[in-house]
């Protein structure tokens, strides 16, 4: 067994006030991870903690940040950066602002890896051109000599998608990638995913709105809500026998599967708490269904032996 | 980028023609007769009528502008009473004087203003930040004149090692031109250093806090990568716009400076002309510094643009 990401209680606070909590998660080698749960609980938090990005303004602590075989907690800045540029391709959540403006693109794609890897800006751009072929451009050279204030947002985000693959990495985190894609570049991108998941044996953590794109593509995954993973395992399992009420009401009731983006749930009452991400119960206590007296003061945490299948919720 | 560029020069020669019309009409309505001016309070009436002839004063206005403008196309600005030279070989004769204290003056304001201006938004609350606060609140408190004068005083006077005034032109001796500009240049590179520096440290840490840095922070990239091609990148255009008007007003003319150090400079030939009433001097003067203003800002205008090409219009075919 060899994992990709190992992450143990971390915790992220901006002064007094708790981000996230109590958050571990582990990802194979080789394993899509699926990361989901309502606007604001975390998700992109969590992934910035994994390669060293969070704000300036936050502070963290973990017990263990494993990130592509590299302790993070124990490495100096330099090896930190060193060691993320080489082996893990970012896409951020909103791709926006994170091409730079006034650089072509052919000027920004392959410079991480005429860095790492050491090629010529040739060969970066060879490269380049392939990888955006694969993420759908039909005349990929054409693209390499625009800005990006000429590309359209789902353009954009194809070309982070290409960047982040440049160096053939061990790790992408591809914070919603799809989400400025028609369904059809979504489907495109996806099965890009899965083919060099399959084929280079590279973990994806893939933070979604989306359940049923979670579901289809993800072997594993852990359902975020307000600063805390409350389930989490193998995807097969959490869908066929889903233990925590909030994994439940978001399979049960919303048939399309989709979290609406920057939108609370209206379907399950209540919102997710902003504040008191610390509190000793269930974060969940207030909008649960089934609460009882007992979530108010504690709540259980259900890891079983082969630990592919992990919950916090007092209900058995 | 090419009819961008058109456009500039159209409407610069709109500016420069407009600018024509009003600095004649303006300095020929100035009360006062050139032709008395030039032959003195006890010249008799026909002397100045016949001068004022002679000078082609007795004409429509209108037509005067138009010979006025004609001859600007030859390069030809008249003469001035004053020196007795013809305008347009005095300031051919004052340019170098200006120019090459504007010149020497940016190269180190900018010099200074980026190496301090980028380090300093790097490294908040650092040493070198706070020299650079040091500068910018210098360079703005400390009037030029001042310095100049302590200046001349210590390196001049006291310690002896460099003229206090006057010009040597380049072609007479290199070293000599160095010295004879120095001490201009820096009391000059002061007064600019400051305003430049402040703009240059706040474009720098906004650009820090754009996303694009997060991107290149993710690559990996060296330092130096990730501060110029990326952080530096993104904060040009502030400054050189800022570049571009200070030169702009250097170049004009530097009034105090070459007063102190006694340059003939252009500044110094405004300041002569306006005083004698040079009426023809101070016309051919307003006109070439105004186009050499106009030129700076279209220079820099299309410098910003090739940094910054979102004005360029573009296609968007099927990609
Ligand atoms: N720099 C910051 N300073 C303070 N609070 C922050 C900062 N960044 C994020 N937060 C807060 O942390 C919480 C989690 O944010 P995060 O971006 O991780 O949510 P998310 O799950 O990715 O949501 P979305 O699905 O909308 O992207 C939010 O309540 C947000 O307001
Ligand atoms: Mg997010």
């Amino acid at each position: 067994m060899n994992e990709t990401v190992v992450l143990k209680d971390l915790q992220i606070n901006a002064g007094d006030n708790i981000l996230v909590n109590k958050t571990s998660i582990v990802i194979e080698e080789g394993e899509i991870f699926g990361l989901v749960g309502e606007s604001g609980s975390g998700k992109t938090l969590t992934a910035k903690a994994i390669i060293n990005l969070l704000p300036k303004g936050l502070s963290y602590s973990a017990d263990e940040i494993i990130t592509a075989g590299k302790n993070m907690l124990t490495a100096s800045a330099e090896e930190k950066k060193e060691h993320i540029g080489k082996n893990i391709g970012y896409i951020p959540q909103n791709t926006v602002f994170y091409l730079h403006p006034m650089i072509k693109i052919k000027n920004q794609i392959g410079d991480g890896y005429v860095y790492h890897m050491h090629k010529t800006k040739k060969e970066a751009l060879e490269k380049a051109e392939a990888l955006l072929y694969k993420v759908g451009f039909k005349y990929p050279k054409i693209v390499l000599n625009y800005y990006p204030w000429q590309l359209s947002g789902g353009m954009r985000q194809r070309c982070n998608i290409a960047m982040a693959l440049m160096n053939d990495p061990k790790l992408i985190i591809a914070d919603e990638p799809t989400t400025a894609l028609d369904s059809t570049v979504q489907r495109q991108v996806m099965d890009l995913f899965r083919t060099i998941n399959e084929e280079m044996k590279l973990s994806i953590l893939l933070i979604s709105h989306n359940l049923g794109l979670v579901k289809h593509y993800s072997h594993s995954l852990a359902v975020m809500y307000a600063g805390q993973i409350v389930e989490s395992g193998y995807t097969n399992t959490v869908f066929s026998n889903p233990k925590h009420p909030y994994t439940r009401l978001l399979i049960e009731i919303i048939p399309s599967f989709k979290i609406k983006k920057d939108e609370r749930l209206a379907e399950i009452p209540g919102l997710a708490a902003e504040n008191g991400r610390d509190i000793k119960g269930c974060v969940f206590f207030k909008r649960c269904p089934k609460a009882m007296d007992i979530c108010k003061e504690m709540v259980a945490e259900h890891i079983d032996d082969k630990h592919d299948h992990y919950y916090r919720c007092n209900l058995k | 980028m090419l009819s961008y560029i058109l456009d500039r020069l159209k409407s610069s020669i709109v500016v420069l023609f407009v600018v024509s019309v009003i600095t004649f009409f303006v300095l020929m309505i100035i009360p006062g007769n050139p032709a008395q001016l030039i032959l003195g309070t006890d010249a008799t009436p026909e002397a100045i009528q016949e001068l004022h002839a002679a000078m082609g004063l007795d004409r429509p206005l209108y037509q005067q502008y138009l010979s006025w403008l004609l001859d600007l196309f030859t390069l030809d600005m008249g003469s001035s009473y004053v020196y007795g030279e013809s305008v347009t070989a005095l300031i051919a004769r004052s340019i170098p004087v200006t120019f090459s204290i504007s010149i020497f003056a940016m190269v180190m304001a900018v010099f200074i203003a980026f190496l301090f201006g980028i380090i300093s938004a790097i490294k908040k609350n650092s040493i070198a930040d706070y020299f650079s606060r040091s500068i910018m609140q210098l360079g703005a408190a400390i009037p030029s004149f001042w310095i100049g004068m302590v200046f001349i005083v210590y390196f001049g006077i006291k310690l002896r090692i460099l003229p206090v005034s006057g010009f040597v032109p380049i072609e007479q001796s290199f070293a000599g031109f160095i010295k004879s500009i120095l001490l201009p240049s820096v009391v000059l590179a002061i007064g600019e250093v400051g305003t430049l520096l402040r703009i240059i440290r706040s474009s720098m840490l906004d650009s820090l806090k754009q996303d694009y840095m997060d991107m290149a922070r993710v690559k990996g990239l060296s330092t130096g990568k990730t501060y110029i091609k990326y952080a530096l990148r993104g904060a040009l255009t502030a400054p050189l716009t800022i570049i571009g008007m200070q030169f702009a007003k250097l170049a004009g003319g530097t009034v105090v400076v070459e007063t102190i150090f006694a340059l003939p400079g252009l500044g110094r030939m405004v300041l002569t002309a306006v005083e004698h009433r040079d009426i023809v001097l101070l016309q051919g003067l307003v006109m070439f510094i105004t186009s050499t203003v106009i030129i700076i800002t279209l220079i820099v205008d299309i410098s910003v643009m090739y940094l910054n090409p979102r004005i360029k219009s573009f296609q968007q075919g099927e990609l």
